[in-house]
């Protein structure tokens, strides 16, 4: 890559600028920018912008700042964003919402990650219901004008997302690329992993031999590779009748084991108490027979 | 490194991040919040040097720095020995304009227009002697026509055609008082000695019996608008003529750099 890298300061400056403006970003995105703040020719080689990353990662790491990525997982396309790692008081003191809103933003983001179904998703009524719930540790409650307003703001800053056909809420990909200690910390029972590519997983396909997930992304790559028949890359069956999870789907349950622990949070503060405990359940699927 | 250093150096990463996350949620760094979440028992003697080493940080690591942002009283007087200390700040790139040019920071639709709309509004007061009564500003406004997203939230915004006086007279008013929040403006009364002409030297002088005052229009006689703290902070002079001279189609010259300082009320130079 013919990067002026004895010039890297100045041009690292831009790009860390660039990074926190874009907030989460495609990998084709990062790569235009990083050819304009170099001025250079665009390189398809994901390598290439590995020596980028490093090299800001490295000088980010005392800021506790991190570039970090996910996958989409339908369309495989790399999203990246320029995150805090240290939710401390520091950086959830300047949090651009309201206390009533980080209430709200955690539960839905809890309500999504713990559907019971294991489809990671609420129906737009239910994300609403949930929302405009009391709880007993917020005076008040929101309307339902409000709520949907604040949903759509959520959606906006890249904390949820609707699916394309606009009636389920997601986890949208700042979620997945943030919150991923919060998510290991106080909800491992229900992370689900790719079996291929190792990301988390809320959508995609399960193997009934393995119980391991794949994304669709994944699951088509390994169909085209074996002439359209779908091999679980974890346990190497044939997936002959693949049971999907994801927004709209029959969904596969989680089973959850008692957990007692702190939860950490993030930059945007959705730390629980350090006591937290969550309760021991089984979720039958009822029209399930196959345990 | 001693101990000592290794703390001051701590906490001046710490004033780093927390400036950098203060700017992500578009909130100015309060100086009784930078107390609260990162001083602390920092003796007030050791202010000084932690923001200086923070501003050091800022600008190797991210071409940024924190300027003040000026207190209203300094929006309406140039005496420098009247200034109180700096209790607000907002970070600023550092970054040549070619650079910041090449970066094409990403920005919504939303703040594009909301951008373009301050930028237009600040020239109106800009070549009007840096004030501009309520009334006239609000004519210009509905002439200009404000950006939908200031007049209608986004939850309520529909195909409107304004097509109501009444309506139109609204939502130029809500958009001036957008601006007004958002520190790009400020709401002035100005004393017996500030009315009529403004000069240059009246200019530094009339504000003296000015106050910040509600952003309504029930207080409009006698009212004028100026530029607010954070219009003074991220446009200068220099880029205003050009702006100008762009939105109308005119080359920046030195002759028209000259005309438009006329305007302004004060000479405006290369280093502005």
């Amino acid at each position: 890559m013919a990067m002026a890298m004895d010039d890297t300061a100045h041009e690292q400056q831009m790009l860390v600028q660039w990074c926190m403006a874009a907030q989460v970003f495609t990998e084709s995105e990062f790569r235009q920018a990083i050819q304009r703040t170099y001025c250079t020719e665009e390189e398809e080689d994901t390598e290439e912008i590995q020596p980028v990353i490093e090299q800001i990662n490295s000088s980010m790491s005392a800021f506790s700042l991190e570039l970090r990525s996910c996958m989409d997982q339908t369309s495989g396309i790399r999203n990246w964003a320029l995150v805090n790692t240290n939710a401390d008081t520091i950086s959830t003191g300047a949090t651009p919402y309201t206390a009533s809103e980080l209430v709200t933003l955690k539960t839905l983001v809890e309500g999504v990650f713990t559907e019971k179904m294991g489809n990671y998703s609420l129906s737009l009524h239910e994300a609403l219901r949930m929302a405009t719930k009391r709880n007993g540790t917020v005076a008040g409650t929101l309307t339902r004008a409000e709520t949907e307003s604040l949903i759509r703001k959520f959606c906006a800053d890249g904390w949820l997302a609707t699916d394309p056909d606009g009636g389920y809420v997601v986890l949208g990909a700042r979620s997945i690329i943030e919150l991923q200690s919060f998510f290991n910390v106080g909800f491992a029972d229900y992370i689900r992993l790719c079996s291929l590519c190792k990301e988390m997983a809320t959508s995609g396909i399960m193997c009934m031999e393995c119980m391991e997930a794949v994304h669709p992304y994944c699951a088509n790559r390994l169909a085209s590779a074996s002439g359209n028949q779908l091999t679980c890359p974890a346990c190497n069956k044939h997936i002959e009748q693949p049971r999907k999870f994801g927004p709209g789907e029959r969904g596969i349950p989680h089973i959850v084991e008692s957990v007692a622990g702190s939860v950490r949070g993030d930059s945007v503060g959705l730390d629980e108490p350090a006591t937290q405990s969550i309760k021991k359940l089984r979720i039958e699927d009822s029209s399930d027979d196959e345990e | 490194m001693d101990e000592e250093s290794q703390v001051s150096e701590r906490t001046a990463t710490d004033l780093v991040r927390y400036a950098l996350a203060c700017h992500a949620s578009g909130k100015p760094i309060k100086r009784e919040n930078l107390k609260t979440h990162v001083l602390g028992n920092t003796p007030t003697r050791n202010t000084r040097p932690l923001l200086d080493r923070a501003n050091e940080l800022l600008s190797q690591n991210f071409g940024l720095r924190m300027v003040p942002l000026p207190s209203h009283e300094k929006t309406l007087t140039n005496n420098a020995k009247a200034q109180p200390a700096a209790t607000k700040w907002v970070l600023q790139s550092t970054l040549p304009n070619d650079a910041r040019q090449r970066l094409e920071l990403a920005q919504t639709e939303d703040q594009q227009a909301i951008l373009g709309f301050a930028a237009t509004v600040l020239s109106l007061v800009f070549v009007s002697n840096m004030s501009v009564s309520v009334d006239q500003l609000v004519l210009y406004v509905r002439k200009l026509g404000p950006p939908q997203c200031i007049a209608a939230p986004a939850d309520t915004r529909e195909a409107t055609s304004y097509a109501s006086d009444a309506q139109m007279e609204s939502a130029a008013r809500e958009a001036i008082g957008y601006l007004t929040r958002q520190g790009y403006l400020d709401k002035v009364k100005l004393g017996a000695s500030g009315g009529g002409e403004h000069s240059a030297e009246t200019q530094a002088t009339q504000a003296t019996q000015a106050t910040q005052l509600p952003t309504d229009d029930r207080h409009d006689e006698g009212m004028m608008y100026t530029w607010g703290p954070k219009a003074r902070v991220e446009f200068q002079p220099l880029d205003m003529a050009r702006f100008i001279a762009a939105a109308t189609g005119q080359e920046c010259t030195d002759e028209f750099i000259k005309t438009i300082g006329r305007a302004y009320g004060s000479n405006i130079t290369a280093s502005q």
